[in-house]
Parts: C-alpha cells; sequence; structure tokens
C-alpha cells in the first residue's frame, strides 16, 4: 500500500466519529431513496407482472342485461383485441350470530379455466366444477379474516333466492387488487369478499341463461382508448350500458396508482433534503481537515507530489465517506423497504409481493451518495490544490476577530468574558454557523413535515366521517330505488331518521375532455349530509348548475361560469350543457352534485334512489343491522363509526411503522450536524479551553463555552426549522394529494412541539458525547503542542 | 505563597516507554521569592513547573504549599487551587484570540476570590490604552504582557512562567520581565521563571539548574539585578 493511502486510511480512523457522522446523514438520504424507489419499482413490477401473467383487462363496461352473443360483436369493433363477457352480481352472505350484513361481489369463471381476461389465480383448492351447483372460490383474504376454510358452506342471497354456497378453493384476480365494499373507502375484509362461480351455475342462480351483465376488453396496440369506449357505449346503449371505463377508472387500479404517485412524490422530496445537508457537512469536515493539514499538504507537495495526485487523496476521503453511507444506507433501505411491502400487502391483494433487489436502485442510491460526497469535497478540494508549498509550511495566520454585531446592536451587552467568546466564535465563521443552524433547522423542518401528516388525517377524517356525514348507517340498493324504498326502512323499529342520497351515472365533458362519474344530490333540508371543503367549511348545494370538486373540475379544465355537457348514463340517455355553479376544494374523489332540482331536469323523473342514509337509535343496532340484512333491496350497508375505526387502525399502524422511520432519519441529520459541529468547534478551540482549564475554570465552566455555542445554534435552528417544516409540509401535502384523496394542509401546534423536542433530545445527547472530551482534556499536551 | 516537596517523581508512560522526568527532587521555595529554573531540553523543569501549578501530580513523593497538602487534592480541588492561587505565563501567551485584551483579563477576574480591576491588571503592565484589542492586534510582546496581567489579575501566591520571553525579542523580552518583577514587588506573589536563557538567572533570589530529572546545583544571588540592567 502507498505511503499516502496508509494516511488516507489513517485519518478515517482517527476521524471516524466525524466520519460516520456524515455517513449517517448520507446514508439517510441513500435510505429513503432505496426505501421508496424500491418500494415503488417492487410495486410497480408486481403490478405489471401480475397485470400481464393474468391478462387484466384495459376497457371494463357494466350492463343491465344481454344475449353473450353481444361479445362477438364488442370484438368487431376496431381495436379491441379481446373481449369476454361476464356475469358480476352482489350476495348477502348470512353468517348466523353476526348483525351486520356480509357482502360477497360474484364473478363468473369459466370452469374449464379457459377465461382470457382478468384470470383467476388459484391459491388452494380447485375450480368450480360444472354442473355443481353453489361452489365457489373465494378471495383469500376474505377466508382468512372470516376462518373458513376449503368446504366451508356459507348461506348466501343471490338474486332474491337462498342458495349454499361451498367454498371450494381460494384465489385472487388482477381486478381485485384492492377491493372495496360497496359505498365504501376502505376494504374490510370481515364484511366483503369477491367469489368466483362456474358461469352456467351463475346464469342459473341470477336468472341469466345465457346472458351477461359485464364486459372486459384488451385493445391493439395502437387503439384510442377513448374510441373504443365511444363505439362501445353506443353499442350498449339497447342492454343499459352504464357507461365503459378505461383503468384509470377501475377502482382497484386507481387506488393502487394513487398509492404509487404518493410513493413517487416522496422519493422526489426526501432523498434530496438529506443529500444537501450531507454535502454541506462533507465541505465543512474536509475544509476544516485540509485547514489543519496544512503543513502536511505543503510537505507531500514539497516532495514532488502533483496536485492532481493531493486532490484525488483528498477526493478519496470523501469517496470512503459514500462508501460506508451507501453500504450502511442500502441495507437498512432495504430492511424498511421489506417492512413498508409487509404493509402494503396488508392492504393490495397481489399473489406475491416482495421488496425486490433492483441491481439499478442500488446503483441509483450509490451515485447520489458518491456525487454529494464528490460535490461537498470540492471546496476542500480547491484549497489544497492553490496552497503552495512554501505558504503551506508556514503558520495560519491567528484569526482576526472584531465585535460582532450583536455587541454592535447591543453595545455593552453585558457579556461576561465566557460569553462573549461564544457571541464572537459565531459572528467569526457565520457561514459555518448558517450551515449548523441550517442542518439543525432541517432536520426539525423535516421530522415535523412528516409526522403532520398524521394531523392531516386527522382533520381529513373529522371532516370526512364527522362534518359531511352525520348518518349513523348508510344503506346501499342493489338497483336504483323509488321512494317506496325509503318508507320500508322508515318501517323497521328504531330508525329515526331516513334520507335519500341520488345519483345518475353521467359522463361529463368540456371541449374534447371527457369524465365518467355520477352526479350525487341530497334533499334540500338534508340533515344527514353536508359537503364540507378541505378548509372545513360547510358548502350548500347551488341551487341550479352543478357543483364539481377540484380534481374532476381540473380534469375537465373548467371553472366556475363554464358549461359542461350533462350526458346521462342509462336511463333516458338525455344531453344538456349546465353551468358550472361552484368549484369545491374536497378530499376524496372526483365528484360532482346538484340540487335535486337540477337532477330532475337533467332525467325529466324523479331521480332513482341509490342509497339511503340512516339515523338511528343505538340501542336497537342489531335487530336494525338484522333487518336490514333480510331486506333483498339492501347491497350494503357501512356503518360510519365502524368504518371511522378501521380508518384511524390503519392509520395508526401505518403511521406508526412511518414515524420510527422518519424520527431514525431526522435523528441521523441533528446527530450528524450537531456531532461534526461539536467536533470541529472542540478541536478548533482545544487549545482555548485548555488554557481556561489551566486559568482554574472547572470542567463544567469550560464545558459551557461549547455547549453555549451549540445551544445558541439550535435555539436559532428552532424557529427556521418550524418555518422549513411548514414550508416543506405544503409542498409535500400539495404532491401527496392524487385523484383520489387530498390532503388538507391543518397541523396542530403539538406536532410543532414534537419535532422540536425530538430533535432537542438528540442533540443534546450528540452534545453530550463530545463533552466527554472536554471532561477528559490533557491541559499539559494541548499547551504544549501548539498546531 | 511558599512550597515544600520530597523525592518528587514523576513517570510518563506512553505506550511501552517509560520517561523519568523528575527522578527526585527535593525542594523548599519561600513566599516573595524569585526562583530561575534553568536546564536544557527534557531536564524536568516543565514538569515541575506544571506540578507545582497544579496541572499535574507527581508519580510519588511528598508536595505542600502552606497547609495544603497538594498531592492529595482531586481534580476539583486542584482546579480551585490554580483558580485562587496561580498564575501562567506561557511562552505562546495562549490569549483566547475572541477576547480582547481587557477581556483575556475579565476571564480570570470573572472567576477569581479577590481580584484586581482588569484596568489595573493592564496599567501595571503598560497596556492601559490598549485594552480594547484583540490578540491578532496585538505584537507578541504586548500578547505577553496581556498574558502577565491576566495571570496577576487574580492576585495570585505565585507565578508560574514557563519561558515567558522564549518567542521574543530582547527589549520586549525585557518589559515583560519588568512587569514581572512589578507583580513580584507589588502583590508579594512568588516569581518562578524557567528559562534557557542564563542571562536572566540574574534577576532570581536563587537559582535552580536541572540536568536529567533533578536539581543539580542551587545557585544563590546576592544581589537582584533589575531587569532593565540585564542584557543577553
Amino acid at each position: 500500500m502507498k505511503a499516502l493511502d496508509r494516511k488516507l486510511l489513517r485519518d478515517l480512523w482517527h476521524m471516524r466519529g466525524q466520519v460516520l457522522a456524515i455517513a449517517l446523514v448520507l446514508a439517510a438520504a441513500t435510505a429513503t431513496f432505496v426505501l421508496s424507489m424500491g418500494v415503488h419499482r417492487s410495486l410497480v413490477e408486481t403490478r405489471d407482472a401480475y397485470y400481464a401473467r393474468n391478462a387484466f383487462a384495459e376497457v371494463f363496461a357494466g350492463l343491465t342485461r344481454a344475449p353473450g352473443s353481444l361479445v362477438e360483436r364488442v370484438k368487431a369493433i376496431p381495436g379491441v383485441r379481446k373481449a369476454e363477457g361476464g356475469i358480476i352480481q352482489y350476495a348477502t352472505l348470512d353468517f348466523p350470530g353476526r348483525p351486520e350484513p356480509v357482502r360477497a361481489l360474484i364473478n363468473s369463471v369459466d370452469e374449464n379455466g379457459r377465461t382470457e381476461l382478468n384470470k383467476l389465480t388459484l391459491r388452494s383448492g380447485r375450480l368450480p366444477q360444472q354442473g355443481a351447483a353453489g361452489e365457489v372460490v373465494a378471495d383469500e383474504s376474505f377466508v382468512k379474516a372470516n376462518g373458513l376454510t376449503l368446504g366451508s358452506r356459507i348461506t348466501a342471497l343471490i338474486y332474491g333466492k337462498q342458495q349454499v354456497l361451498t367454498i371450494v378453493g381460494t384465489g385472487l384476480a388482477p381486478n381485485y387488487v384492492y377491493a372495496l365494499p360497496p359505498g365504501d373507502i376502505l376494504p374490510d375484509d370481515r364484511r366483503f369478499g369477491i367469489f368466483w362461480m362456474g358461469q352456467k351455475a351463475l346464469e342459473a342462480a341470477t336468472d341469466r341463461t345465457e346472458a351477461i351483465n359485464s364486459l372486459s376488453l384488451t385493445l391493439e396496440r395502437d387503439a384510442r382508448v377513448a374510441d373504443v369506449i365511444r363505439q362501445l357505449d353506443a353499442l350498449l346503449e339497447p342492454y343499459g350500458g352504464t357507461g365503459a371505463y378505461g383503468r384509470e377508472d377501475h377502482l382497484s387500479h386507481a387506488f393502487l396508482d394513487n398509492e404509487l404517485v404518493q410513493l413517487s412524490a416522496m422519493t422526489r422530496v426526501i432523498p434530496p433534503v438529506f443529500l444537501l445537508v450531507a454535502t454541506f457537512l462533507v465541505y465543512i469536515v474536509l475544509g476544516r481537515m485540509i485547514r489543519t493539514e496544512r503543513t502536511q499538504i505543503g510537505l507531500i507537495k514539497a516532495f514532488g507530489y502533483t496536485n492532481a495526485e493531493v486532490g484525488w487523496h483528498y477526493l478519496k476521503f470523501a469517496l470512503a465517506i459514500a462508501v460506508v453511507a451507501t453500504v450502511l444506507g442500502c441495507v437498512s433501505g432495504v430492511w424498511m423497504g421489506r417492512a413498508m411491502t409487509r404493509i402494503y400487502a396488508e392492504y393490495y391483494r397481489f399473489p406475491f409481493l416482495t421488496y425486490l433487489l433492483d441491481p439499478r436502485v442500488f446503483l441509483a442510491a450509490a451515485g447520489l451518495s458518491f456525487g454529494a460526497a464528490a460535490l461537498g469535497s470540492l471546496g476542500g478540494m480547491r484549497a489544497a490544490l492553490v496552497l503552495t508549498p512554501a505558504v503551506a509550511m508556514t503558520a495560519p495566520p491567528p484569526p482576526v476577530y472584531r465585535r460582532g454585531l450583536v455587541e454592535r446592536l447591543g453595545r455593552r451587552a453585558g457579556f461576561s468574558a465566557v460569553g462573549h467568546m461564544i457571541v464572537r466564535h459565531i459572528a467569526r465563521w457565520p457561514g459555518r454557523a448558517a450551515i449548523t443552524v441550517f442542518g439543525v433547522g432541517l432536520s426539525v423542518g423535516l421530522l415535523f413535515a412528516t409526522t403532520q401528516f398524521l394531523d392531516s388525517s386527522r382533520a381529513m377524517l373529522d371532516g370526512f366521517f364527522f362534518r359531511a356525514q352525520k348518518q349513523d348507517l348508510m344503506v346501499s340498493f342493489i338497483e336504483p330505488r323509488s321512494e317506496a324504498a325509503l318508507f320500508a326502512l322508515a318501517q323497521i323499529p328504531g330508525v329515526l331518521r331516513v334520507e335519500p342520497s341520488r345519483a345518475i351515472a353521467v359522463r361529463l365533458s368540456h371541449g374534447n375532455r371527457v369524465e365518467r362519474g355520477a352526479i350525487e344530490s341530497a334533499p334540500p333540508d338534508a340533515r344527514l349530509s353536508a359537503h364540507i371543503d378541505i378548509d372545513g367549511t360547510e358548502i350548500e348545494l347551488p341551487a341550479s348548475g352543478l357543483m364539481l370538486s377540484r380534481q374532476l373540475a381540473d380534469k375537465l379544465g373548467v371553472r366556475p361560469g363554464d358549461r359542461v355537457w350533462v350526458e346521462e348514463l342509462g336511463g333516458r340517455r338525455s344531453r344538456q350543457a349546465l353551468p358550472v355553479a361552484r368549484v369545491i376544494e374536497e378530499f376524496v374523489g372526483e365528484r360532482a352534485y346538484a340540487s335535486e332540482a337540477t337532477l330532475l331536469a337533467i332525467t325529466r323523473d324523479a331521480a332513482p334512489v341509490g342509497s339511503a342514509l340512516l339515523r338511528i337509535d343505538p340501542a336497537r343496532r342489531d335487530t336494525i343491522l338484522i333487518r336490514l340484512k333480510d331486506m333483498p333491496m339492501v347491497l350494503g350497508v357501512s356503518e360510519r363509526d365502524t368504518t371511522f375505526a378501521r380508518f384511524e387502525s390503519m392509520i395508526d399502524e401505518n403511521i406508526n411503522t412511518m414515524l420510527a422511520f422518519y424520527i431514525s432519519f431526522a435523528g441521523a441529520i441533528a446527530v450528524g450536524v450537531v456531532y461534526n459541529s461539536a467536533r470541529i468547534l472542540f478541536s478548533e478551540r482545544a487549545h482555548e479551553l485548555a488554557t481556561m482549564r489551566v486559568l482554574g475554570y472547572h470542567r463544567r465552566e469550560v464545558a459551557t463555552v461549547l455547549l453555549g455555542e451549540l445551544a445558541l445554534l439550535v435555539v436559532m435552528a428552532v424557529p427556521l426549522g418550524c418555518l422549513l417544516g411548514n414550508g416543506l409540509a405544503q409542498v409535500m401535502t400539495a404532491m401527496f394529494s392524487s385523484d383520489l384523496f387530498r390532503l388538507p394542509f391543518a397541523p396542530e401546534p403539538a406536532s410543532y412541539g414534537r419535532a422540536v423536542l425530538i430533535v432537542l433530545a438528540a442533540t443534546a445527547f450528540t452534545a453530550l458525547l463530545v463533552v466527554r472530551r472536554v471532561m477528559n482534556l490533557d491541559m499539559v499536551r494541548v499547551l504544549k503542542g501548539r498546531d | 505563597m511558599n512550597f515544600h516537596g520530597e523525592d518528587l517523581r514523576k513517570i510518563y508512560r506512553t505506550g511501552e516507554t517509560e520517561v523519568h522526568a523528575l527522578r527526585g527532587v527535593d525542594l523548599d521555595i519561600e513566599a516573595g521569592e524569585v526562583l530561575v529554573l534553568l536546564g536544557p531540553s527534557g531536564s524536568g523543569k516543565s514538569t515541575l513547573l506544571n506540578i507545582l501549578g497544579g496541572l499535574d501530580r507527581p508519580t510519588s513523593g511528598l508536595l505542600t504549599s502552606g497547609e495544603l497538602d497538594l498531592t492529595a487534592l482531586d481534580d476539583a480541588e486542584l482546579t480551585r487551587f490554580r483558580r485562587d492561587r496561580v498564575g501562567f505565563i506561557f511562552q505562546f501567551y495562549n490569549l483566547i484570540p475572541s477576547l480582547t485584551a481587557e477581556e483575556n483579563v475579565r476571564l480570570v477576574t470573572d472567576i477569581a476570590e479577590s481580584p484586581m480591576d482588569p484596568a489595573r491588571a493592564l496599567d501595571l503592565v503598560g497596556l492601559a490604552e490598549r485594552r480594547d484589542h484583540y490578540p491578532a492586534q496585538l505584537s507578541g510582546g504586548e500578547q505577553q504582557r496581556v498574558a502577565v496581567a491576566r495571570a496577576i489579575a487574580k492576585q495570585p501566591g505565585v507565578l508560574l512562567c514557563d519561558e515567558p520571553t522564549g518567542a521574543l525579542d530582547s527589549a520586549t523580552g525585557v518589559r515583560v520581565l519588568e512587569a514581572l518583577e512589578a507583580a513580584n514587588r507589588e502583590t508579594g506573589a512568588t516569581l518562578v521563571i524557567i528559562t534557557h536563557n542564563a542571562g536572566i538567572a540574574a534577576m532570581a533570589d536563587r537559582v535552580f539548574h536541572f540536568l536529567d530529572g533533578r536539581i543539580a546545583r542551587i545557585e544563590r544571588n546576592a544581589v537582584r539585578t533589575s531587569p532593565g540592567k540585564m542584557t543577553w
């Protein structure tokens, strides 16, 4: 080994504390990158492989009823590669002893496994046999959540008829990666399952011999989705088509996509913050190292080493840090990625979901960390290169101090001599102080920005569950009903109030932009529902015209006052232009609303009731649920409070993992920055501190010089951190918003406090590590060795 | 302040080697005495000075100052001893660069038992008008005089000086020595000076000649020469 390399290794070892502290920050950057990028890639690749292997369709359509032969006509539409018809039917399952209704969505499946699209992957058991009535494959999560096994029998009410179902297999399909119960926004494995029944058996159970009520299509590579949808809709119109839609409107796909958007937002925001701090740290530490090594640099150059060799020597120091960081970051990133993937696997149903060890992710991570280290070393290297041997070998001039700004502002500030030492040292190297302040501030900011999502979620849940929804139960109907259904519900003892929730399926268009959706409405005297915008304000439905959610308005490119074409899907298929009366910032979904009068003008008939909101006497909940379960028209019942509780527990579970990650990340920054600042401070001041000890200052008093400066910097960092955190949180909140969810920015003051306290604790811990050196300061040696 | 030492030994261990810095020193230093320690590098002068000042402890032997057994003091007590009784002056001044001349003196008067006014201490060394200057704005001699002012401001019992003129030219060095002598005269502090410079020995009451960790010879001057009349 060359002597210079030996020196490098010893320098690294000698400065191991600082090297490790910088590596920690850089590793945090690498880890967040590996974590989010790796999870993102894992999800995308798993999804793509699953979609491809199981032939996930590209266009979907629902209809009331059509002959099976229609599929051939669909195949004839230009651009369609494959088309498959089938039956999808909701059923009510009876679990004795459980009052709440349990629902299943039954899909038809070819008994011989010849299904071409949205193929079922069997996880256990077998497919239903042709001719054997009541055999079903059930989704794995439902089977597990309800303690069922192969061979379990369940009584089901399908299409008004009671039938006993036998579970002969468990499976998964790509169109149900994320399976939502009707009218719900969270999966509920106990109350909602996906079933697959033999084609013939389901035809018989639903009186649809040789008939279908759903279509799935894949397209040729060059086909335009919108064109196919338009032609398909025209074809399905006589059969009660409810509007075909592409993958982006497919519920399961959209939810998954939403998650991916958030993950990629995380990849773009968090690692750069860490990289920035790490770069600064390398810059400071290497700069300082080169200052103390002037003589050696002069000597090395005097021996005849070239500038390039000297520069490369110091660059290697930075790169060595990057090596440590890359290894640490990749290992911890993979570890955290695995934990996160496990959480995803609970909510998204893939036949396989593992954290992929993608070499490209590691390479990119290594590239980033090497880049940051190299960038940080530029300043120090430049300083080493411009030193000429003669200059380098003379002692550096003593630092020149002036009265600091603080003292000039408050002349005769009454500082003690120690106070002056602290303030002037900061004023003497303002750049370095600024970086410490900035670094600690960033760790406060990052911690705040990530943990305030807890507040965002709480505000969203509060708005969504308690202010917008005032009902106890929401009952959705198998098919849209007339007013009579409401009376039937009102008859149930214990039901205190019933309000209809009307909705019609529509296609909205503006210019060449088309969106499929529903226009929802509530009665003018509605007391069980309200429209709450993202700031928590209650918004009235406009008397005329439409109210669109911000997401929908943006997609259509409309503003209040613009007119939108509204085409009714199903029903009379009327088409008319309506003005946009108002745009509302909402938490969830892309939605459109109108008053009941406006709805009536569209349908020219009383709009059907899709669901009903109920206020009930809590004491009679169980009997009411049992009654509802027995009503054939009822598709699903969701209880606001249980949905809320599930949401809460999901957030708690995920947030705890997330909090643990981010606390350790922010801690890494705080520790890295403070440790380096303190070490540099200590090595620069060792001489002064030893002098103070000689003059009769106790260790404790000497430590205040170090701690005082650090404390002052950290105190300055706190407000800066809160400001940075506020800004970062707003950016992240905006980036995390997707088509499905929009998060409010509503931080609680306590969240600032929590971030500050955690960082203060990390800071105090680190400072104490360095103070230990003050305790062990060897006065005699320091005073003898004049650097 | 007086000192009494018996068979003082100091062994430094660095790795596997042992360095015997003091090999059995017996001494008596009287209060108010001016003492010069002469001897080649490594002969044990600085080690003795550090032990006298409570910066270091002897490996074995006895050392008392008045009623105080310096070898029995713990770390905090030694710090207390330095804080209240000892003034140090080093070859390289060891001023705090971020403090002005006066503030460097205040660094000591802030914590001492019965200090003098920092302005007076600076006046004693002839630097009253430079009190607001930072070390970087002062010449070497001026910096050393600030160090003297800092050492005498606490009104110490003993002033311990390690090569106080080592980095100075002779004219400047004389001014520093005059300041030290004035302090000895006016505060009655015992003055111990280490030097390589035999010329300085003339200002002492007694001269200890060091060799190989021992006091080889003690010389007593019948008359002390004032620094202004010394040449080297």
